[in-house]
């Protein structure tokens, strides 16, 4: 076999292994989502957005508990999420570029974000859920926050340094206090990255389920107390779909198409703003 | 000079962070009114001083100067100094243009909005003004509300001219404000340069030997950060009395 013979059947080897690598990680993904969809979608019916739980057996219950419980946990986690990211990506970008201090906490970051979710959630309930004596939205709220915070963190900081230093310096050379040069100069030049890595952000705490499970767990009834246990999409597809009963086992499927469905169009949003930004 | 001097330094020597000695006992009087050209080698420190008249070297830590720095009678090194007013008076344009990311007018009326205008009938007087006077007026007024990243390279670099001028500064430092241009831009700013000069003192640091001798009224040649001649530009372009600056300017070396 002569070099060149050699080379092509390497190639064509190499090129086959890594086709069909990616073809079976495809299908799962097709698969996963085309089921979701499949199942889901004969589920959605008015009633599952407009009702509350009915008592199985009796038609006609929905999920319009879980949909606001959803909504204002991951509201109130943004809430509390962004600003405490936005703010400390800003103090590591801003005032403790390059120290060792800003390298720790990024690595600490890093880490943070790959901590089990479940981790958290055990956390908060050891903070917020025990020493009160019950669940809480706010506590799932918190636990959100928690996991969303190290994601904003080092978004900003990657944004903020994306900004040319010669910006800054111009801002400062008009006699602007470092304050102003951050907020009316560095921000407005980050804005779009900063935006999208809050999306991204809310993106990954949607689809969680186990930080929930130990803080605002569940309700079967329409509940906007913050306070009190809290139902959301996520608790309610797990409950549901190990259930026993038919309908059960429908709206889960329905929720989950709705969950993905939300994930993926926040997704999109962000990487939208990221082309649209390069793009002008 | 019979004037009294805008800038005077004194024994000016300056070191970067790891005691990087990179200006030694520096003496230079600014002009007023006139144009100061620093030429020489890279490397040997015009930039850096230039960037001590506004203390830029603050902004990043263990800079330290040692001297004085003396303008409208005081040691401007002085750590107490305000910062934020020394920069009102002594404006700065840079190498590349650094257009905000924001309006034309906006770009223009943040300084002014920094010293505490508010009047937008006030604003757009001012900003009408800054950008006439830098040349750029008939080219923009139908844009001011644009973003000011639409502009070309020498037009954002001459925005960045009127940003400077709008709050009235005394002294106008350029950090080789042509290097990222084209020979027409240039030739714009040049003109824009000598033209300004009846209402600020300028100071330019440029690469460019014949920019040096296009606009300015003194040049300081600078090696190894010293000064090793300072004097009206024509006489170190036609004879100077060091050697070493006569080999520069004749491009023997550097």
């Amino acid at each position: 076999m002569t070099r060149e013979q050699k080379r092509k059947i390497e190639n064509i080897a190499a090129l086959s292994l890594s086709s069909l690598a990616a073809a079976f990680g495809l299908f799962w993904l097709v698969f996963i989502l085309g089921d979701v969809l499949v199942h889901g979608i004969g589920a959605l019916t008015p009633e599952l957005f407009l009702n509350d739980p009915a008592p199985p057996g009796i038609e006609g219950g929905g999920l319009r508990h879980a949909f606001l419980g959803q909504i204002m946990i991951t509201f109130f986690a943004t809430l509390i999420g962004v600003p405490v990211g936005v703010l400390g990506g800003t103090y590591l970008a801003e005032y403790a570029r390059g120290t060792k201090l800003a390298r720790v906490i990024g690595i600490l970051a890093d880490i943070m974000v790959s901590v089990p979710s479940i981790v958290i959630g055990t956390f908060i309930y050891a903070l917020l859920v025990r020493p009160l004596g019950h669940f809480s939205g706010w506590a799932g709220s918190v636990a959100l926050a928690v996991i969303m915070i190290p994601v904003v963190l080092r978004t900003t900081e990657d944004m903020l340094s994306l900004v040319p230093w010669t910006l800054r310096e111009a801002a400062f050379a008009l006699g602007a206090p470092h304050y102003k040069v951050i907020v009316q100069v560095v921000y407005r030049g980050a804005a779009t990255g900063i935006l999208t890595g809050v999306l991204l952000s809310i993106a990954r705490v949607a689809g969680e389920t186990a930080p929930l499970l130990f803080t605002s767990f569940n309700n079967n009834f329409f509940s906007t107390d913050m306070n009190g246990p809290m139902a959301s999409l996520t608790v309610a597809v797990f409950q549901y779909a190990m259930g026993p009963f038919e309908e059960w086992h429908a709206q889960a499927w329905a929720a989950s198409l709705i969950i993905t469905l939300f994930i993926l169009t926040v997704t999109i949003a962000g990487r939208a703003i990221v082309r649209w930004r390069y793009k002008s | 000079m019979t004037q009294e001097p805008e800038i005077e330094t004194k024994d000016l020597s300056f070191y970067y962070a790891g005691n990087v000695h990179a200006l030694k006992r520096i003496n230079v009087d600014i002009g007023k009114n006139l144009v100061t050209a620093f030429i020489g080698p890279s490397g040997c420190g015009k930039t850096t001083l230039l960037r001590c008249f506004n203390r830029m070297h603050d902004l990043y830590p263990s800079n330290r100067y040692e001297g004085q720095i003396i303008f409208q009678g005081r040691n401007i090194l002085e750590s107490n100094l305000d910062l934020i007013r020394l920069r009102s008076s002594i404006g700065m344009v840079f190498q590349k243009p650094t257009p905000f990311p924001m309006t034309i007018h906006d770009n223009i009326a943040y300084g002014l909005k920094l010293k505490g205008l508010r009047k937008k009938a006030e604003l757009s007087d001012r900003v009408e003004k800054a950008l006439t006077d830098s040349a750029l007026w008939g080219e923009v007024k139908d844009k001011l509300h644009e973003s000011a990243y639409a502009l070309s390279g020498g037009q954002q670099q001459r925005l960045c001219i009127a940003r400077a001028l709008a709050v009235e500064p005394e002294v106008l430092l350029f950090d080789e404000p042509t290097s990222a241009l084209d020979p027409i831009s240039t030739g714009k700013i040049e003109e824009l340069i000598s033209q300004l000069k009846d209402r600020v003192s300028i100071i330019i640091v440029t690469h460019n030997m014949q920019q040096a001798a296009r606009v300015s009224d003194m040049t300081a040649f600078l090696y190894l950060g010293e000064i090793i001649e300072y004097g009206p530009t024509k006489k170190i372009f036609t004879n100077p009395d060091n050697k070493q600056t006569d080999d520069y300017i004749t491009g023997r070396f550097g």
